[in-house]
């Protein structure tokens, strides 16, 4: 196949265009080299070249952005071997998008069968080559290791990955298994399976299982059980020794206790309490006969302290001074306290105060305001703030109308001349918007001439008429059926009806015809009938006798003939009349069926005509002949209604393109409209495009205005704020004018005022302590004026004459000093006095208590012996003879206790052995071994319990069942792909060696031609090394040196695949007919020497088919014109 | 009177997909088959069921556990307490509820088997047979009680019926011999698909499996409900499983890039997309360039962003229709070699040498008898990687 042409009629941005490639003459090679700047469309025509061949892409295309998808329309003029050259155009349709030079359908798998079965990639992969393909191919081919296989194949296929692709999988297999792999995936799941196994096993309770866990519980509750009544049997023999031994040890202690009993006084036992009594009362006696001897000794002691402490006569009116003299306060503090210190305080603040005065005055000099006085110059710390803040708002808004002031002047500068004012595009935005949906009205065009033609197919096999059958309405396809089935039923009914009628009038004449037999027959007379003859006969007879002629006679003769004849019959005739009676049932019968009969004939005739009218009339209504069959019905019917369907949808499809098509003006209309109130006048055609770029840079030119526009809303308000800092510094000239005015500092500057501040302030403090100090020194004079008076007061009281010479304070203090002895005296008077009556009293209360003591002794003692002893004798030898009593009493009852609690005979056996001192280490040992073996077994059996409930609660595993399931179903996936993968590559290895054995006699010449054509003369040819492992490639230099493929530069590598690609293409062509082989700037970074030799190989693809060569380097069209003879240089079309 | 009729549930039995490795799947499903049997009661109960019918294989022989018998009487006695009875027969895989071995089930639970082969339960007869081992290749059908004139009868039966191909027949019976055996209803267990037959007015219903454990069973995941009344019996279907695995097929060899694959990928996934369910797709991919490996990472991404849609397998095979051997030359001389003795014979040591490593459980996805199947994939593979690789 040659590509004569390519059309570019619409598509990306080009219009109509065309490329066209030359045939070459005579024997020049074919190859045409289209030559274009950069972003030409090179690469679009190279794709609506593949668009041709294989169909446009179904989304988001990348050419629509002049034409939209639905308009996008390329073509080529291909030659083919069979055919020769043939025009054909390809749209953006999903079916029958390949169309001849006259836009009629054509089916794709004419192209497919030219190409070979190929699909567009396979065509890019073959059939064309870049310079990213030139160097990564070159790249990609050293994994090959110069495997030959692997290197012819990239040739033909222009596949350069099969030994990464083979590398990848084996990678992939490995990754699932190898020999000794030990992270394998496999290798991984196979270990979680097997803790997952284990796991799941615990978590399971199957049935052996619980088989298992029941039977050691029951195992180990009849251990338990053994051991437990062991134990039971142990403790009741220890308890029994214990028992024995406390028997045995109690009766000794009782005999011990008997014999000491003998040697103490008679007597009944001690009360409850006596011994505690007893100890009391003697305490009692002793302690009262103590007190009352302190007593007596503490009475002489106070009568001698109060003889020692006589009254003051003075001290109450010298307290009264004195108490006057402390209330009386100077600073807060008493008067006595701040009298010792006030002589010399006073002069000290006398000095101060008056340094203070030399001080005000020169700040007032220094103030310049010597002759105001003190009190007009002193401002309070309110005035001095709000001056403060006066003088200072003056200088911060003399600062603020400054600096505004300069911002203005700046921003003014700064503006420059007003832009041109956005125009309002909403409404051509609007109209803009509205385009699109209407714009493309190729579809609802095509769909209305699909559905015309359809409609003439449709309606081609219909009479004239069919629209006027149509539109007087079809009949419902269930009515056909209906009539049809009706027709049917009834023709079969009227045969059947005829049938049956003409049966049963046959049968109803039979019937009637044995019935005549039979009554013709005398010995059918029937007994009405022998009743007639005889009243017949004696009514003769009657007229007879009364007559008696020879008529009469003979008439009576006659009667009487019939009727012995009929009475014979009768009597002879049953058999007879049974037959006729029957004759005449049959008769009946058949006549009824005869009339039934032709009942349902009427009937089915009169149905036959009916349907055979209704199926007139619908075949009339369906354009048949009234004759015809109901079976022709259904047939014409779906041809009707399909006519009538595909006439709604044509005449819907062409309303449809027809109000598309006035949606389409209209809005077109609108467009223009819309344009030319915004002063965009131009044709129609250009229209959407001058519109979208005014759209487009409506923001850009909205932008600009309102920049600006802000702009000069910031200089306007920059001016605002000036003016408003002017009239606030006016504002504050005014307030500090207003608090200035009444002060001596009026006229004064802000800034003098503000640093006048400072020394003001001082002025005030200054003043302020002066006040104070004066205050003071006045109260420091009028105490000392005061304690004086009171000491002269003092001396009077006391008879004494008042002595200048000594101190006011001494005299004060002595006064002080006799008032507080005699409070002392006072005190000790009165407390001894109290004491002695209390010692009085408590002398009477011993005397009582110790008589009282000494009955309640005699009350206790009552009844017992040991007169002679001491209370506290005889109370303790009683208690002890009381405790031996008890103590026997005690043993008496452990012993007869502890035998009643145990079982008899052991108690018996036990007591038997006594004395022995290591039965009880005995007995217990065999308790202690008892209730081991007891504790080990419930042990044992609450751990079979436990291990049991534990399966039954143990947590549920479905997680580890589900991970189980899940890690086999991965395992058998993967599995999978590792054997597809490892029988993969031993195919592929299988396959590429064979290939290598196919291909190398056709293939390698031309490789080597080709190689050594681009790379002379570095390299001198190429030679094919055997090696265990498969055929191997490599170079062979001018000096006879062979380097592996692998060994080659990178360079040079690229042009091995190059070479190989041209073998690979001459191999095709020769195989199947050429095609044509698209080269985008391979020669982009070759020097002008490889450059050549490329195209020579480019030369050698024109040879065999055809090479149309892409590039944007003009110096490559003057080397192609050299190299390559008869070479088409055709430029890209602008 | 109304009948729930279920089989086939095997508790315990896990669901087999990778889909699973997703954590989220795999937590919500891990009690797939007893969350499901949960339901099972539930619409019993809220259906107002007369009897819950379970015709064998309740339990599953891999996965025996007591706590599932546990599980099962905690639900029937739940459905019993509603009022709702329960008759059951063993299957094949019914060993845990042996009540010769574990005892009876408990009130309202009737368990049917040859010393009691049927009850009545409001004026219906049930007649049942269990499975005393495992495998049983006789037919049950003639120790089946003959129908109890003047009642409807209904017989519960675990068979494989006529068979299949490379399966053993467990209790066969053919449908003929069921029919003519004069019971009204069949409820029957042991094949995962579920339908049903008629004759006249008697039915046979297989339930099928109610929640499908893999690919396999897809076709399942319900349980049938039956109205006895005047005529025929009615029977309706009730899904019942949490997850089913649908089959997505698609074909790539129209998409010119990237996005073209993505959208069609995507689309197949929002069309396995059931409001209800849980899916899991199984993509069966037609392409001419991409492996199932490549599909999976883009469908795995695809599936970040459409709900309750999870990935069972990828399936990548080239168009059927795709015939350029003649023009593909390692493709033609692949199959070639595949035709070699000694390219077999290495293939079978290599195919043995991997399924030798297996877990046992698994050794069947590698027998002799998938060979010529692996080599075509393989062959295809080889093909969809190299074509694959080379786009990138």
């Amino acid at each position: 196949m040659r590509l004569n042409r390519l059309d570019l009629t619409r598509y990306g941005r080009f219009k109509d265009a065309q490329i066209t490639m030359p045939k070459p003459q005579g024997d020049a090679s074919d190859v045409t080299l289209i030559y274009g700047p950069n972003e030409a469309g090179k690469s679009t025509a190279f794709t609506a070249y593949l668009e041709v061949l294989f169909g446009m892409k179904a989304r988001d295309h990348p050419y629509d952005f002049r034409f939209k998808r639905s308009d996008l329309l390329v073509g080529a003029e291909l030659e083919f071997p069979t055919h020769g050259p043939m025009v054909v155009q390809r749209n953006g349709k999903k079916t029958q998008s390949l169309l001849d030079d006259q836009g009629r359908p054509i089916d794709d798998t004419f192209l497919s069968a030219a190409l070979h079965g190929l699909g567009r990639d396979d065509y890019v992969e073959r059939f064309s080559l870049n310079d990213e393909g030139l160097r990564q191919g070159g790249a990609r081919i050293a994994a090959a290791q110069g495997d030959l296989g692997q290197l012819l194949h990239a040739g033909v296929s222009g596949l350069t990955t099969i030994a990464a692709t083979l590398d990848q999988m084996t990678a992939r297999a490995d990754r699932f298994h190898k020999k000794g792999g030990r992270g394998t995936s496999l290798k991984v799941a196979k270990d979680r399976l097997t803790e997952i196994g284990q796991q799941l096993r615990a978590a399971r309770l199957t049935p052996d299982r619980d088989r298992a866990l029941v039977a050691a519980k029951d195992k180990a509750q009849a251990v338990f059980d053994a051991a437990d009544s062991t134990l039971g049997t142990a403790r009741l023999r220890e308890a029994a020794c214990q028992a024995a031994q406390v028997w045995f040890d109690r009766t000794e202690d009782i005999r011990l206790i008997d014999m000491k009993l003998a040697e103490f006084p008679e007597g009944p036992d001690l009360r409850k309490g006596a011994a505690e009594a007893v100890a009391r009362l003697v305490a009692i006696m002793s302690e009262k006969s103590l007190r009352m001897t302190e007593a007596a000794e503490n009475l002489e002691k106070l009568t001698k302290i109060i003889d020692d402490n006589p009254v003051d006569p003075l001290a109450d009116v010298l307290a009264d001074e004195l108490a006057q003299l402390d209330r009386h306060l100077i600073d807060g503090a008493p008067l006595l306290a701040r009298a010792a210190t006030a002589a010399s305080d006073l002069g000290k603040r006398i000095k101060d105060r008056d340094e203070l005065g030399a001080q005000i005055d020169q700040i007032l000099t220094a103030l310049d305001m010597a002759d105001v006085p003190v009190a007009s110059s002193v401002l309070t710390s309110r005035e001095l703030e709000d001056l403060a803040l006066a003088a200072q708002a003056v200088v911060t808004c003399q600062n603020d109308a400054v600096t505004t002031a300069d911002a203005v002047a700046f921003a003014q500068d700064q503006q420059g001349d007003a832009p041109a004012e956005p125009q309002d595009l909403s409404h051509l935005q609007t109209t803009w918007d509205a385009w699109p949906a209407v714009a493309d009205i190729s579809a609802t065009e095509a769909t209305a001439a699909s559905e015309t033609a359809r409609l003439a197919n449709a309606v081609a096999g219909l009479p004239a008429t069919w629209k006027d059958l149509i539109d007087a309405g079809l009949p419902a396809r269930e009515t056909l059926a209906d009539v049809s089935r009706s027709l049917a039923t009834t023709v079969a009914e009227l045969a059947t009806a005829q049938a049956e009628s003409e049966k049963q009038g046959t049968t109803y004449a039979l019937a009637q015809a044995k019935r005549q037999a039979d009554e013709a027959t005398p010995a059918a007379i029937d007994a009405t009938a022998t009743a007639q003859t005889r009243r017949a006969r004696d009514a003769t007879w009657a007229a007879h006798r009364n007559g008696l002629s020879t008529e009469t006679a003979t008439a009576f003769e006659t009667a009487m003939h019939v009727d012995d004849d009929a009475q014979a019959s009768f009597a002879a005739g049953a058999d007879a009349r049974g037959q006729l009676a029957t004759a005449r049932r049959d008769e009946a019968a058949a006549l009824v069926l005869r009339d039934s009969a032709q009942d349902r004939l009427d009937r089915a005739t009169e149905t036959h005509r009916e349907v055979t009218a209704q199926s007139a009339a619908l075949a009339s209504a369906l354009g048949l002949a009234p004759e015809t069959s109901p079976t022709a019905f259904t047939e014409r019917h779906t041809a009707l209604s399909q006519a009538a369907e595909i006439a709604a949808k044509s005449s819907n499809a062409t309303a449809g393109f027809n109000a598309q098509s006035a949606r389409r003006s209209a809005a077109l209309a609108d467009m223009a409209l819309a344009s030319k109130a915004v002063g965009i006048e131009c044709a129609d055609s250009d229209l959407p495009s001058r519109i979208q770029a005014a759209l487009t840079l409506q923001e850009s030119v909205r932008q600009t205005w309102a920049r600006w526009t802000r702009a000069q809303e910031t200089i306007t308000a920059l001016k605002v704020k000036a003016d408003h800092a002017t009239s606030q510094k006016d504002a504050a000239d005014q307030t500090l004018a207003a608090l200035t005015h009444a002060l001596p500092l009026a006229g004064r500057t802000a800034a003098d005022i503000i640093n006048a501040l400072p020394t003001l302030r001082n002025l005030g403090q200054l003043q302020a302590e002066h006040d104070k100090l004066s205050l003071r020194i006045e109260a420091l004079e009028n105490a000392i004026a005061q304690l004086d008076g009171s000491a002269q007061r003092i001396m009077a009281m006391s008879g004494e004459g008042y002595d200048p010479d000594v101190s006011s304070l001494t005299i004060i203090e002595q006064a002080r000093s006799r008032v507080t002895s005699a409070e002392r005296t006072t005190l000790r008077r009165t407390e001894a006095q109290e004491r002695h009556a209390d010692a009085t009293n408590a002398r009477k209360l011993a005397e009582s208590a110790i008589t009282i003591a000494q009955d309640e002794l005699a009350d206790w003692f009552k009844g017992q012996g040991a007169e002679d002893a001491t209370p506290t004798a005889r109370i303790a030898l009683l208690s002890e003879r009381d405790v031996l009593r008890n103590a026997r009493n005690t043993h008496e009852t452990t012993r007869d206790s502890a035998r009643a609690a145990v079982k008899t005979d052991l108690f018996e056996d036990e007591l038997g052995v006594l004395p022995d001192a290591s039965r009880a280490a005995a007995v217990q040992q065999l308790l202690d071994d008892a209730q081991e073996a007891r504790d080990l077994a419930l042990g044992a059996h609450r751990e079979a319990i436990r291990v049991h409930q534990e399966a039954f609660d143990a947590d549920d595993r479905s997680d580890l069942a589900t991970e189980q399931a899940t890690i086999l179903e991965e395992i058998r996936a993967e599995a999978q792909h590792a054997a597809v993968a490892r029988l993969g590559v031993l195919a592929a290895k299988g396959a590429l060696r064979r290939l290598a054995s196919e291909r190398r006699t056709t293939m390698l010449r031309d490789v080597e031609n080709a190689f050594v054509a681009i790379t002379a003369p570095a390299w001198s040819s190429v030679d094919v090394w055997s090696q265990s492992e498969g055929e191997k490639l490599v170079g062979v230099q001018p000096d006879g040196s062979v380097v592996p493929v692998e060994m080659m530069s990178t360079g040079t590598m690229g042009q091995l695949y190059f070479a190989l690609r041209v073998a690979g293409y001459r191999t095709f062509a020769r195989d199947f007919g050429p095609l044509p082989m698209i080269l985008d700037d391979i020669m982009e970074t070759f020097d002008d020497v490889r450059a050549k030799a490329a195209l020579q190989l480019c030369s050698d693809i024109g040879r065999s088919g055809q090479a149309i060569i892409f590039t944007h380097h003009a110096h490559l069209v003057d080397l192609a014109r050299d190299t390559i003879s008869g070479v088409n240089i055709v430029e890209m079309p602008r | 009177m109304r009948l729930i009729v279920s089989a086939d549930t095997h508790l315990g039995s896990p669901i087999r997909s990778a889909a699973l490795r997703n954590p989220l799947l795999g937590e919500g499903l891990k009690q797939a088959s007893l969350d499901t049997f949960r339901g099972i009661v539930d619409l019993a109960i809220s259906e107002d069921a007369d009897a819950l019918v379970l015709a064998g294989d309740i339990f599953d022989n891999d996965f025996p556990d007591l706590k599932s018998r546990a599980f099962l009487i905690t639900q029937l006695a739940r459905a019993a307490d509603a009022g709702v009875s329960s008759v059951l027969i063993r299957g094949n895989h019914d060993a845990l509820i042996d009540h010769a071995v574990h005892g009876d089930l408990g009130l309202d639970i009737h368990l049917l088997h040859k010393g009691n082969p049927s009850v009545e339960i409001s004026g219906v007869m049930f007649h049942g047979l269990s499975f005393d081992k495992n495998h049983v290749a006789d037919s049950f059908l003639p120790d089946y009680p003959a129908p109890v004139a003047g009642r409807t009868n209904v017989g519960l039966m675990h068979t494989s019926l006529g068979g299949s191909p490379g399966h053993d027949p467990y209790a066969p019976c053919s449908e003929q011999d069921l029919f003519a055996h004069g019971y009204d209803i069949w409820c029957l267990g042991h094949i995962h698909m579920p339908f049903e037959r008629t004759s006249g007015s008697m039915v046979a219903i297989m339930p099928g499996i109610p929640q499908p454990r893999h690919y396999g069973e897809r076709f399942g995941g319900s349980v049938a409900v039956v109205t006895l009344g005047d005529g025929a019996p009615q029977v309706a279907r009730r899904d019942v499983g949490h997850l089913r695995f649908v089959e997505a097929k698609l074909d790539l060899t129209e998409c010119v890039d990237q996005s073209d694959v993505l959208d069609v990928i995507g689309a197949a996934l929002k069309d396995a997309q059931d409001s209800v369910h849980v899916t899991a797709a199984r993509l069966q991919v037609i392409t001419a360039r991409h492996t199932a490996e490549d599909i999976h990472a883009l469908a795995t991404e695809l599936l970040e962003g459409i709900d309750r849609v999870f990935l069972d397998k990828v399936k990548a095979s080239p168009p059927p229709n795709l015939n350029n051997d003649h023009v593909d030359d390692l493709s033609r001389l692949m199959r070639e070699e595949a035709q070699e003795a000694g390219f077999q014979q290495a293939s079978a040591e290599v195919l043995e040498e991997l399924r030798g490593v297996l877990p046992p459980t698994v050794r069947d996805v590698l027998s002799a008898d998938v060979l010529t199947e692996l080599l075509d994939d393989a062959i295809n593979e080889v093909s969809l990687s190299l074509h694959g690789m080379d786009v990138e």
